[in-house]
């Protein structure tokens, strides 16, 4: 087709000199090798999502790259009979897309089609959200409910981490310097269960949380025998409300004090003033999210 | 190092750095200016390619990861020189003003068209979350979306009764 | 080009609009047809050619190291390290340009590059201009500038600026200009007003933001002596002039052209990228390309005034407005640019599409270290509109009225006269617009369920 004059195929000079490695292995065995090789030295790409936002125009300040995009065996989603493990590399769009993921874990895949945009959920993947450690990170909140646990290697060993026990400050993690998060491993409700999950923020898509909810509840009859209840950017780090958790857990539904229960919830939850929401905008909006959210499930399974 | 890619049906072998932007290597390497930057961290849409099949911020793209790639750009849409019916639905609904979003709102349209052939207007508007227009034109933007699917409609049934 | 002719229909068919259907093409009349926009085929293809799309054979890259404090007297500039960088062609500091005059939309009052013992009034400002052979170097040895300050107090707050002990933001003090409003006897409106409703509104910054940032490329044409400029601009040649003035050439050695624009808004009205890339232009006589980053476009380009915004207003009980005293505080920001306009223009409609016999108003620009403010859609009276119509539902609710109806006997009318004494004789439609809108949202009068 016609093309302007102007237009022209311009390579500037590449002087390739600031970066000293760039490792695109094709197995997590490698990966794990060069890992154990420069411990925290050494930058991992996923999806990119982040760290090209991180690294706007200091890009080439990283000195050695970790490409795990090419390694295949970390992107699945696997079902067996307790559990469904999860490929660290799986996309957004995959969880979003997965059929069955579909009816069994409706509050992840609800977060998964949450996630900034379809441009962002096409690249940017499970393990990276969780490695980021984002107090807003969409996936962790449902991680948290559905009480999953990650997978974290070395060259030669591996060890499993409880979400809950994974997150230690904003974007700061258990994983040691030779670690990578390969797998997330969720145990499948044993009972019929009933979700919520809600994203709060300016926007529809492309925001960052300002609070987010999720809410995974499981009945045996009208009782309810598990509850898994956390919120994000609600406290330094993505959080499980436990005691309130244990408020529900042995009630029915008809049984529950949603205000009382909305109250407690601001009261466990530490949020800060920052752009996106004042810490008593989110205790508000935490509050009556609570509630949205014990009602909602009570109209659906009415 | 080089990287292998093909854009727009085209094979193309490049040196690229870990930090080269799959953006810049198709702005400026291979002159497709038709894909802007708006922002540079995946916000705006403005320099939206298929990647693969899917959507992708082509400013938050490591070259490297590309390599191997199957990208089309706004420039690969029309390259036989016939306007795709979402390019010319584009022009019909108005909905192109000063035209900067444009490249990534007809991509993404595309994208979801394949996917989906009867979206509702809840689904366009899924399907284009990702991109934004500060003209404000999303009302036509939307139209142009519909007004495609309905023209693809209307070709696949001409074709199915040939 | 110069002795190409051509009529003034011909033009507007080509490049403004393009006529839908062949045979209507002869046709003089548009309004009421479906005509498509001439240059939409370009733009939904990737064809059309936007400022940064625009590249020469052996263009140099502009990268613009930036204030390090919102206001602060440069004590040195160190860009020794920077120059070593491989690929830099060119670091340019205010004292390789002596000749090089400031700049402004209005007032010229912002300087191209600050020199040593000059201040930095807000994070925007110039300090260097790096030319390299490719981003990337340009990029690093930006970074690489080592800049001593001399801090002085950072004035965010117009109220603080207009102080008498606030250091001087510019010379001539921090009240850039006042405009004052009279009409009528305000006094004796007010002592004849049934209720009197006093209130402050803050309105905040906003950026435009359109979808492209600031951008341009240059080339001088040495043999010619002209520079020509590929940039987008509001002003053509506005631009052109100011960008001449400051650069000391006379208006013919600059040449614009303008491409494609990505959005602008009001924010390209201001000179943004033009002069630094003419230097660039001028001394490497290479082709020069610049590019801003969104962030660098938030920081440096104009936005939105803030305006805090008095209004004090009399009624009589029956509703009708008698009464207006309004005041304008608009934060401009560290430079003019459209500020003196804008606050001006906002007092001026400060009663919207309400009739007020007297009115009495003083407006301000303000200098503040924040980012200057300039023109966006509406250009000040978008936030008197939010006050005044605030002051009307206010004035509603204390009348115990309908504010529909309460608007509707405060309306222009044809024959009307605005605060300014410009006498309102066609085109008046405020009254037929309340009432369509009333009737298209189902108005049952505003009461409170």
């Amino acid at each position: 087709m016609k093309k302007s004059p102007m237009k022209l195929e311009s390579s500037q000079t590449i002087s390739g000199v600031d970066f000293e490695n760039y490792f695109q292995p094709g197995s997590l065995k490698e990966a794990l090798e060069i890992k154990a090789e420069y411990g925290r030295d050494i930058t991992i790409a996923a999806g990119t999502t982040d760290l090209f936002v991180a690294y706007y125009e200091r890009l080439h300040t990283i000195k050695n790259w970790l490409d795990l995009s090419k390694i295949d065996e970390l992107k699945y989603i696997k079902f067996s009979e307790k559990n469904v493990k999860i490929g660290a590399m799986t996309t957004h769009l995959a969880l979003k897309e997965s059929e069955e993921l579909k009816g069994k874990f409706p509050v992840l895949q609800a977060a998964a089609a949450d996630v900034g945009s379809p441009q962002i959920r096409s690249r940017g993947t499970i393990g990276g959200n969780i490695a980021t450690s984002s107090p807003s990170g969409d996936l962790l909140t449902p991680l948290l409910s559905y009480q999953a646990r990650f997978k974290l290697e070395t060259a030669g060993k591996s060890r499993w981490a409880a979400a809950e026990e994974f997150f230690t400050g904003p974007k700061q993690n258990i994983m040691g310097p030779k670690e990578i998060l390969t797998e997330i491993e969720v145990p499948l409700p044993k009972n019929d269960s009933s979700g919520y999950w809600i994203k709060i923020g300016r926007r529809k898509a492309l925001v960052i949380s300002t609070l987010n909810f999720s809410l995974v509840l499981e009945f045996n009859k009208e009782k309810i025998s598990r509850a898994g209840l956390a919120m994000g950017s609600a406290a330094p780090t993505p959080v499980r409300l436990k005691k309130i958790e244990e408020m529900l857990v042995g009630k029915s539904l008809d049984e529950l004090d949603h205000r009382k229960l909305g109250e407690e919830v601001k009261k466990q939850i530490a949020p800060i003033d920052d752009v996106r929401g004042t810490k008593e905008y989110r205790e508000d909006v935490a509050f009556e999210t609570m509630i949205n959210a014990l009602e909602d499930i009570e109209s659906r399974r009415g | 190092m080089q990287i292998t890619l093909r854009v727009n049906g085209e094979e193309r072998t490049l040196d690229v750095t870990p930090y080269t932007r799959l953006l810049d290597l198709i702005r400026e390497d291979l002159g497709l200016t038709g894909v802007k930057e708006g922002c540079g961290k995946g916000e705006c849409g403005a320099c939206t390619v298929i990647m693969n099949g899917e959507l992708t911020a082509s400013c938050l793209v490591p070259a490297p990861q590309a390599d191997g790639a199957e990208i089309l750009t706004i420039e690969g849409l029309a390259a036989d020189g016939k306007l795709d019916p979402i390019q010319e639905s584009f022009i019909e609904a108005g909905a192109v003003q000063c035209g900067f979003c444009i490249p990534g709102m007809v991509l993404a349209g595309k994208r979801l068209l394949d996917e989906n052939p009867n979206p509702n207007e809840e689904d366009v508007r899924y399907g284009l979350s990702g991109n934004i227009c500060r003209c404000t034109g999303y009302a036509k933007i939307i139209d142009a979306v519909m007004m495609a699917a309905d023209k693809l409609k209307v070709e696949g049934s001409v074709n199915n009764g040939e | 080009m110069a002795n190409n002719k051509y009529d003034v229909k011909d033009y507007y068919c080509k490049h403004t609009t393009r006529c839908t259907v062949e045979g209507e093409k002869k046709s003089k009349r548009f309004v009421g047809r479906n005509v498509l926009k001439a240059d939409a085929e370009d733009k939904v293809t990737g064809e059309a050619v936007y400022p940064n799309d625009i590249t020469f054979e052996d263009t140099l890259y502009l990268k613009v190291k930036r204030a390090v404090h919102p206001h602060a007297f440069l004590k040195d500039i160190d860009i020794s390290e920077a120059k070593k960088v491989k690929g830099v062609v060119d670091i340019i500091t205010a004292e390789d340009i002596p000749e090089v005059r400031k700049f402004g939309l209005i007032i010229r009052d912002q300087p191209v590059l600050v020199g040593i013992g000059e201040k930095m009034r807000y994070m925007g400002d110039a300090l260097a201009v790096v030319v390299a052979e490719n981003k990337e170097a340009a990029i690093k040895a930006r970074d690489l500038i080592k800049v001593k300050v001399e801090k002085l107090e950072i004035i965010t707050n117009p109220f603080r600026a207009m102080e008498d002990d606030a250091p001087d933001i510019h010379p001539d003090g921090n009240i850039l200009i006042t405009h004052n409003l009279d009409r009528g006897d305000v006094e004796a409106a007010f002592a004849e007003s049934d209720i009197i409703v006093e209130k402050k509104y803050q309105t905040q910054f906003i950026d435009q933001l359109p979808m492209q940032n600031e951008a341009g490329t240059a080339f001088y044409d040495e043999k010619k002596g002209i520079v020509n400029i590929w940039a987008a601009t509001q002003w053509l040649h506005d631009t052109q002039a100011d960008i001449a003035q400051s650069l000391r050439l006379a208006k013919g050695q600059v040449r614009i052209i303008q491409p494609t624009i990505g959005g602008a808004f009001g924010k390209k009205e201001d000179v943004s990228v033009h002069i630094h890339l003419a230097i660039a232009a001028i001394r490497t006589g290479r082709p020069v390309k610049f590019t801003y980053t969104r962030e660098e476009s938030m920081i440096t380009q104009s936005k939105r005034h803030p305006i805090t915004i008095y209004n004090k207003t009399g009624v009589s009980k029956d509703g009708y407005l008698k009464a207006w005293e309004t005041k304008f505080i608009g934060d401009t920001g560290a430079y003019a640019s459209s500020g003196p306009a804008v606050v001006h223009k906002g007092m001026y409609h400060a009663t919207g599409p309400y009739d007020v016999a007297n009115i009495r108003g003083i407006s301000h620009a303000v200098y503040t270290n924040n980012t200057y403010c300039g023109a966006m859609r509406g250009f000040g009276t978008t936030q008197g509109a939010f006050a005044y119509e605030s002051q009307m539902d206010i004035l509603a609710e204390k009348l115990e009225m309908d504010p529909a109806q309460f608007r509707l006997q405060n309306v222009y009318h044809i024959g009307s006269s605005t605060p300014n004494g410009q006498q309102l004789n066609h085109s008046v439609n405020a009254e037929e617009t309340i009432k369509r809108v009333m009737e298209l949202s189902g108005w049952k009068g505003g009461q409170k369920e």
